[in-house]
């Protein structure tokens, strides 16, 4: 219970600067001033490229005498580019194959096709020797701030492990913690403590200083901060905003809450049952969706702002909970929800493509696509 | 049940009140728990009411009192640990200090509760309809064949597909958000005045915590009960709410209508709560965080406990917020703060318009 906010305000501004001299790499010019310039990541270079993936899980069901192998299928085909500097945000339901994504392209588990690429190099088959120094480069950061540290470990030992591991900040570890303790706001002088002597918010900072420790170039950030308290969650928001900025992080960011994902990300991805349903801009997702999921999912998330004088929005709401991803429907996956369905859909399984006639730059998978203009009602 | 014509005959109306009648009344509610630390105030000098017909949004972070706050409702704590003071009275019965029996009456009949979790409150031994079987029968003498027609009833009403098939199913055979329509059903199966949701919809997914939502306003308009929703999701509160009682390690720091206390809040705990929230339908350069952590409830700051979060503390003279517990104050407005600021509506909106 040694919550002490005043340590961690003090560090929050005045330490930053000198830590991150020591945290950037040397190609990466890092200006102060980034916050307000655009950020141009349409044609910056393509870091992460995922091709095809997919992951089944095999599950045995018995029944009676029989066993029935059948598979999950979390991740079936999905392809997206992360390119320096991008966020790319992933959203969906539980279920949806989302943090499957992220612990594949991290290789906590082994995809069953398709390939990872960064930087051009297929990491799908790589094994464990020659995964390392990518490991290195792609980092990750857990939703659950207390069962992702280890609680009888000090945070010094926590944030030495990576340096370790990778051989890094060699004879000077100590003051490195000490730096990545001070870049995400901590105050430097609690490497002795334990987790559990840390807020939920703290907690936090925490997993995300020891993801920082390798100076990787992706962050995989999976739910990052919905285990967090409303007050919370806004600090730890704003601080990966700011290294993101100063250290020029590229970004898999994974959540549910569409508030987040509008206020981090530069481009979306849709997912349902393990597909990609729409892909593209952000500002293209939220003004002008043309996939019915991405348009239920925008209709149906609660918004604040109805209570200040926004113009009512489109209302719709789904029948049901997704099926299993066991035994997914035919065709396409959200038919059997979606208000649209007719007979083809349950044939034919609509590719993820451009659609000329919207106009409109994102890729869906669907046979009616429709552009809805009034899901988000946009304050003026 | 609506059409007062349910098949055990035993037609409960005998709902004296109207929408806008006070079911609840907390007045200067006090719970305090014994920890090793030393005692835990996790609720003090709390009033507020519920009304037939309304929905009350008790808003608040981890360890502001509010789940505290509806477990006393219900007579859900531990009496060995707990010191409860003030009043809480339900349709004229008074619950601080009531007997294990009369606790047992209301339950259920006068006010019922939904849980976070539907997962682990229906018990996983007994089917579903069973479930809701078992309640209705506790508090009306009827055979169990009119007591599962009962139930059936009820999981058709909340929107269950092929209720009768699914009465005689176990809960994990029900998906997250089907468990959660039929915590409703056991809830509402005995007509209760009022309804205690402690944060319903958040274990579920976007899609289906609106349906949900949905639902919970829909039977409130049918069977006219009050709705006391406890969260931390200020979006579902502005969606679903009409009043509103932000809580703050363990007191009410404001009060008010859920439209007006959101589009303008006047406590500065309340609007930055508001500025942390990232918006679907707005887009900011930076979130406005509040700093710091909430206090723990063993070792409160002196006077606000909100002051040393609180950016207004210059705007008050002297060393107020430091030395002296602000009283919850009514406004000319009608809103009832707990802060010292002298016209917080107009410091909060220049701030909001910097």
């Amino acid at each position: 219970m040694s919550t002490s906010p005043e340590a961690v305000d003090d560090a929050t501004d005045d330490a930053t600067d000198d830590a991150t001299d020591a945290l950037k790499p040397d190609d990466v010019v890092v200006d102060t001033v980034v916050h307000q310039a655009p950020r141009d990541v349409a044609n910056a270079p393509k870091l992460l490229e995922v091709e095809h993936l997919v992951k089944h899980f095999a599950v045995r069901e018995v029944r009676g005498l029989s066993m029935l192998r059948s598979s999950v299928k979390a991740v079936d085909d999905i392809s997206f580019v992360v390119r320096e500097g991008e966020s790319l945000g992933l959203v969906g339901e539980s279920g949806c194959g989302k943090s499957t994504t992220s612990r594949l392209i991290t290789r906590l588990e082994d995809p069953t096709s398709g390939a990872i690429r960064f930087r051009g190099q297929d990491m799908a088959l790589m094994k464990e020797k020659e995964l390392r120094p990518l490991r290195r480069e792609v980092q990750m950061i857990f939703q659950d701030p207390y069962s992702s540290l280890n609680p009888r470990q000090t945070v010094g030992t926590i944030l030495r492990t990576p340096l370790d591991v990778h051989g890094l900040a060699k004879g000077r570890e100590k003051a490195r913690t000490k730096e990545l303790l001070e870049l995400v706001g901590l105050n430097p002088e609690h490497i002795n403590r334990y987790p559990s002597e840390f807020s939920g918010g703290q907690r936090q900072r925490i997993g995300i200083a020891r993801a920082l420790a390798v100076e990787p170039r992706l962050i995989i950030a999976d739910e990052p901060v919905s285990a967090l308290d409303v007050s919370i969650q806004a600090q730890v928001m704003n601080l990966l905003a700011r290294l993101r900025e100063e250290l020029n992080l590229s970004f898999l960011f994974i959540a549910h809450d569409l508030g987040v994902i509008r206020h981090f990300c530069d481009s979306i991805a849709v997912m349902y049952l393990g597909k990609i349903v729409e892909k593209g801009w952000k500002r293209d997702i939220y003004s002008a969706p043309q996939h019915p999921y991405t348009q239920a999912l925008l209709s149906a998330a609660p918004d604040i702002n109805v209570v200040r004088g926004v113009p009512p929005r489109e209302r719709i709401r789904l029948k049901g909970d997704p099926p299993s991803p066991i035994d997914p429907p035919s065709g396409c996956r959200f038919r059997t929800r979606c208000w649209k369905a007719q007979d083809i859909c349950a044939k034919v399984e609509p590719p993820l493509e451009l659609k000329e006639s919207s106009g409109l730059d994102q890729v869906i998978a669907c046979h009616f696509p429709e552009v809805k203009t009034s899901l988000v009602a946009e304050v003026s | 049940m609506s059409t007062g014509t349910s098949p055990s005959g035993a037609s409960i109306r005998d709902r004296v009140g109207s929408a806008g009648d006070v079911v609840l009344k907390v007045e200067d509610l006090s719970v305090r728990f014994a920890s090793d630390e030393g005692p835990v105030n996790a609720v003090q000098n709390l009033s507020y009411e519920a009304r037939l017909g309304r929905t009350l949004a008790v808003v608040g972070e981890s360890g502001s009192g509010k789940s505290v706050s509806s477990m006393t409702l219900l007579g859900l704590h531990n009496p060995k640990r707990t010191t409860i003071t003030g009043s809480i009275t339900l349709d004229g019965t008074e619950l601080v200090g009531a007997s294990e029996e009369t606790m047992r009456g209301l339950r259920s009949s006068s006010v019922a509760m939904v849980f976070q979790d539907p997962q682990s409150s229906l018990h996983p031994f007994f089917k579903v309809g069973k479930q809701i079987a078992e309640a209705y029968r506790a508090h009306h003498h009827v055979s169990a064949a009119v007591a599962n027609t009962r139930a059936v009833e009820m999981l058709e009403r909340v929107g269950i597909p092929n209720p009768a098939r699914r009465a005689k199913q176990y809960p994990h055979e029900f998906s997250g958000g089907m468990r959660q329509r039929a915590m409703i059903a056991l809830g509402l199966v005995n007509d209760p005045k009022l309804l205690v949701a402690d944060e319903p919809t958040t274990a579920l997914d976007v899609t289906v915590q609106a349906q949900i939502l949905d639902l919970i306003k829909d039977l409130q308009q049918e069977f006219g009960s009050a709705v006391i929703l406890i969260t931390h999701d200020l979006a579902v509160v502005a969606e679903v709410a009409d009043d509103i009682l932000v809580m703050y390690a363990g007191r009410a720091v404001e009060k008010g209508l859920a439209k007006h206390v959101l589009s303008q809040p006047n406590h500065p705990y309340t609007m930055g709560l508001l500025e942390s929230v990232p918006s679907a339908s707005e887009e900011v350069q930076e979130l406005r965080a509040i700093r710091g952590a909430p206090p723990s409830l063993v070792y409160l700051p002196s006077g606000c406990s909100f002051h040393p979060r609180c950016d207004y503390q210059d705007q008050v003279p002297g060393e107020r917020c430091v030395t002296e517990l602000p009283e919850l104050r009514i406004l000319p407005n009608g809103r009832q703060i707990r802060c010292h600021l002298v016209d917080p509506e107009r410091v909060l909106s220049q701030e909001t318009s910097r």
